[in-house]
């Protein structure tokens, strides 16, 4: 059943790829700003980034100063797809009530149609990445190929949850401010700004819990500071890296889109009575 | 497997409950209610009779070569049997399966985007209803042309017509190719040139021997484009057989709602059908009438007239008097029967037979006194003119003790 699942919609991709145009086609359209608009969020979140690491810097007097700017770059990007996309995708299914109520078409197509939307945005900001790793002197090392399991794990991960999220909220229409609110402030309880090491020990455990900190601080570590993800990593006495964090959001990622799977066979022929 | 009895598409024992009134379609709503049942660990509210059944215990197959005409008021099932078909919507009870790719010819146009230009629509829309890129761009100009919108293809749609909205939407999903085509009342789409372009392509694909299964209110469509029919009330099949008998039940059905206009001196309070079945052109229709005369003195100024028209035109193919048939309508009776025999030679189709009270010197037309819809079996093939011949025949007279009093009514010879 859930093998169907993923084989019908692979059938599909042709319109998967047709509803990311159209949603790219949409929003850049008539934007003046095109490609720049890709890039405003992951912007914002680094400068968020460099504001909240003065104002660390200033009341402690410890700063990182500008070699933190490619570990931040490298975590803003990822997390500004995640958010764009799960909060794009959660109203994706209720967006196009009119469609799913009149025809019939593998109704994941169109959530992750716009993770997929989401992907090129991805991939402009990560040019964008390397370009100011490069700029802030990060050396090219064999470690940077961990970001592609890595990424591909976001990617799944992010897919995944924007299933789930986009039928959760076909059902229940207030699933998509809950989103919004856990966006706005899931990014403090992610490592985006900050490495978790410096939430100290209790602290680096329990943010680690959420299974994107791992992708982004190996993200971090193998990107910006050339880490092996192989090799445990301590720092100040704290656990920062240990290689099973590779595993453990693969596992959600695998998770989350069984559930899904399973939610979409199970209620795909009653969307249409709850549009 | 072309060619094979195997039915395309199964509906069987079909039955379809949609809930209606609230929902609880938020979480602010649900978990309070939730934490109420909990705590007072009292019974859900019944939900049973806030639900109704839009589809009851329906069957159908279709198979290669065969067309259905699904027929029925406002709110009888249609759209949502369509919509079981196309899987929109699951079944509550009952199985139903369509085999191949679905060509749904309902609203054409629902998955354009108004932002989107007419040929980035083409492509969008037709990936909606499965087509692969490569296969839309190889149809590309057949799906333009045959939409005629080729001058306004890189507008975008949200400044088209709603005519030509539905014209690009109807080109795409006739040229889907289907194995099994699904249509729903998208035949009146554009203008008139552009339905009959549209009626030629659905009927060329269902001659060409694509199942298919089409909802709509013009009947015509139906007898021209159908090999059978059936009628829903309420979510029940009340009629099935061949597009005539159906249409011909449906409108009978729909007939019972109107009511007689009884201001002529003449009714025909009841007509009973002596064959069961449709009959063929040149077989006799057996009818038993009953008649009224409401007013004595008057009753000798007027005639009967029967007259058989086409239940879809509306155009009148045999018309006579009754009298000059043969009835000898006794003048001092209120109240009798009568055989009628028609032989219609007409081509095959539902038909209306009424009978009209008529003023007898002038000639002209005082009140409809009854009718009954006939249809009239047959391969197709009629060529010249539709000619009728009828016979009548009193087989029973009767008169009330007091004028006017007509209750109880019942037919001796039943």
């Amino acid at each position: 059943m859930i093998v169907e699942r993923w084989e019908s919609l692979w059938h599909s991709r042709g319109l998967v790829r047709e509803f990311a145009l159209r949603d790219l086609r949409v929003r850049y359209h008539q934007a003046a700003l095109g490609v720049l608009w890709a890039l405003l969020m992951p912007v914002l979140v680094v400068l968020t980034g460099l504001v909240l690491r003065l104002v660390v810097a200033q009341s402690s007097g410890a700063g990182d100063g500008v070699a933190s700017l490619g570990g931040i770059v490298v975590r803003a990007v990822p997390w500004s797809f995640f958010a764009g996309a799960l909060g794009f995708a959660t109203s994706s299914l209720t967006a196009n009530g009119v469609l799913i109520s009149k025809v019939y078409f593998p109704r994941e197509a169109l959530p992750v149609a716009t993770v997929a939307a989401q992907g090129v945005d991805l991939a402009v900001g990560l040019v964008m990445a390397s370009v100011v790793l490069a700029f802030v002197g990060v050396t090219l090392s064999v470690q940077m190929l961990w970001a592609i399991p890595l990424l591909i794990t976001l990617v799944l991960l992010t897919t995944g949850v924007s299933l789930i999220a986009a039928c959760a909220n076909l059902f229940f229409r207030d699933v998509r401010y809950l989103v919004q609110v856990f966006l706005t402030f899931g990014v403090f309880f992610t490592p985006v700004f900050y490495d978790a090491t410096r939430l100290g020990a209790t602290g680096a455990r329990i943010v680690m819990l959420n299974p994107l900190s791992p992708i982004l601080e190996g993200l971090r570590l193998s990107v910006a500071d050339g880490h092996s993800l192989l090799q445990p990593l301590v720092v100040d006495g704290i656990a920062a890296w240990s290689p099973w964090m590779l595993v453990y959001p693969a596992v959600f990622a695998a998770g989350s889109l069984l559930v899904a799977s399973v939610l979409y066979s199970r209620l795909e022929l009653s969307f249409a009575e709850y549009l | 497997m072309p060619g094979s009895a195997e039915p395309k598409v199964r509906f069987e024992r079909v039955w379809k409950r949609f809930r209606r009134g609230d929902m609880h379609d938020s979480l602010r709503d649900l978990i309070p209610s939730l934490m109420r049942r909990a705590l007072r660990r009292s019974a859900p509210p019944a939900t049973a009779n806030r639900s109704f059944w839009a589809l009851q215990d329906v069957s159908f197959h279709v198979g290669t070569g065969e067309a259905l005409g699904i027929i029925g008021a406002n709110g009888a099932g249609k759209s949502t049997a369509l919509k079981l078909l196309t899987r929109v919507l699951g079944p509550t009870h009952g199985f139903c399966s369509v085999e191949g790719r679905v060509g749904a010819l309902i609203e054409v146009s629902a998955g354009f985007h108004p932002d989107l230009t007419g040929r980035e629509n083409v492509f969008l829309h037709g990936a909606v209803m499965g087509m692969s890129r490569s296969e839309i761009a190889r149809k590309f100009d057949r799906i333009v042309d045959f939409s005629g919108v080729e001058e306004f293809l890189d507008t975008p749609v949200k400044r088209y017509s709603s005519g030509m909205n539905a014209r690009l939407g109807f080109a795409i999903a006739a040229h889907l190719d289907p194995d099994v085509l699904i249509i729903d009342e998208v035949l009146s789409v554009g203008d008139a040139n552009f339905q009959r372009k549209a009626l030629t392509r659905v009927s060329e694909l269902v001659k060409s021997g694509v199942p298919a299964v089409l909802v709509t209110h013009q009947l015509d469509q139906v007898t021209s484009l159908c090999t059978k029919a059936l009628v829903l009330e309420r979510g029940k099949v009340v009629a099935e057989g061949t597009p005539s008998e159906s249409i011909a039940q449906y409108l009978s059905s729909a007939m019972d709602a109107d009511a007689i206009d009884d201001m002529s001196v003449l009714v025909v309070k009841t007509i009973r059908r002596q064959q069961r079945q449709g009959v063929r052109p040149g077989d006799t229709l057996n009818l038993s009438i009953e008649v009224i005369v409401q007013d004595l003195r008057l009753g000798a100024v007027q005639q009967l007239i029967a007259r058989v028209s086409s239940a879809i035109t509306g155009s009148v193919v045999f018309e006579g008097a009754l009298h000059e048939a043969g009835l000898e309508a006794p003048t001092m009776s209120s109240w009798y029967w009568a055989d009628v025999g028609l032989t219609l030679h007409a081509p095959p189709g539902p038909y209306h037979v009424e009978f009209i009270a008529a003023d007898r010197r002038s000639g002209s037309e005082l009140a409809r006194a009854g009718g009954v819809y006939v249809s009239l079996d047959g391969d197709g093939k009629f060529h010249g003119a539709p000619r009728g011949d009828m016979t009548a025949r009193l087989t029973h007279a009767a008169q009330f003790g007091v004028a006017n009093d007509f209750a109880p009514v019942t037919t001796p010879d039943a």
